[in-house]
């Protein structure tokens, strides 16, 4: 046996086992459609925060509803909330019915439950912390707080699963860092982060690994 | 060339040590998840998991899904420390090449 050879054949097995490994049961189409209920989120917290002038029938929402400001906020809040919950119900969903049609069961064990710790570790000081902040009165970098947990959530968990995930949690800490330094466009960025990335991270995510099968 | 101590022949095909690090890295494996991991057809697959099963390196379990056969690949002990053995055979190989 040649060196050469027996390199190549060490490269293989340790490709062979990572490959193995990976965690495939997300859906790409469940990564668009969480894109699509973070937009109509995007929308709904615009209505009522009132930044949506580009929305002619929400617009005096929360002027009929005579809301101030941290009341609007908190709505604002729990729209957020009940996005997490659907993203994750659709999410886990879609998982059960990928691996079932691909016989991916021996994925769905122990590693199942060290990645969903891995990824929700950081989301849910995150999503304390930026709680806390709204209670406390203090709206200017939530929006950045929750793309820099959920950045930092993906690339913690990325290594379980395909390696580009990784690149999606990049995008959304670096989107967060910019928010941080801008003034306002709060909503704007979340928007971007949230449903746009997700939007396209999905495409590319069909195309590499859910339509080959 | 130096000759290789302690390569398993077992493992001579690239097949059953794929099938080997599949197993190693995740404990089990079943038949269809081995069959598109390794890009292999039904009997040739088939045909290599029988010889690493005579080999006694792994076991396996069938039971009915349904109407559907599902067999499903475990490691066994040996099988682990052999292909471990195999392994650092490789790398003490490639050691001794560089030095």
């Amino acid at each position: 046996m040649e060196e050469k050879e027996v390199r190549q054949t060490l490269n293989d097995i340790r490709e062979m086992m990572s490959k193995s490994s990976r965690f495939q049961a997300i859906s790409g189409w469940s990564i668009i459609i969480i894109g699509l209920y973070a937009a109509v989120a995007s929308a709904m917290a615009a209505a009522v925060i009132g930044v949506g002038n580009w929305l002619p029938d929400f617009e005096n929402l929360h002027q009929f509803a005579n809301l101030n400001t941290p009341s609007r906020i908190r709505i604002a809040a729990l729209i957020a909330i009940g996005l997490l919950a659907l993203s994750l119900l659709t999410l886990f969903i879609f998982a059960i019915v990928k691996s079932k049609r691909h016989n991916l069961r021996f994925a769905f064990e122990k590693r199942t439950v060290q990645m969903s710790l891995d990824f929700f570790i950081p989301l849910a000081a995150g999503g304390l912390l930026s709680m806390a902040l709204v209670m406390q009165g203090h709206y200017g970098l939530t929006s950045s707080i929750m793309l820099l947990f959920y950045g930092l959530a993906l690339v913690n968990c990325s290594h379980y699963t395909y390696p580009i995930l990784r690149y999606l949690g990049y995008a959304e800490l670096i989107l967060g860092i910019i928010d941080c330094f801008t003034m306002s466009h709060a909503l704007l960025f979340w928007f971007v982060g949230f449903s746009v990335m997700h939007i396209l991270f999905g495409i590319l995510y069909v195309i590499m690994f859910d339509r080959k099968k | 060339m130096a000759i290789i101590d302690g390569l398993n022949k077992v493992f001579e095909s690239k097949i059953r040590l794929g099938i080997m690090s599949v197993l190693v890295a995740n404990g089990s494996a079943d038949f269809a998840t081995l069959k598109s991991l390794l890009e292999l057809t039904d009997g040739n697959l088939a045909s290599h998991t029988r010889s690493l099963e005579e080999a006694g390196y792994l076991r396996c379990e069938k039971k009915f899904v349904g109407r559907k056969p599902n067999t499903t690949y475990i490691v066994t002990e040996s099988g682990r420390n052999a292909f471990a053995a195999h392994i650092d055979a490789m790398e003490r190989f490639l050691k001794e090449c560089r030095g």
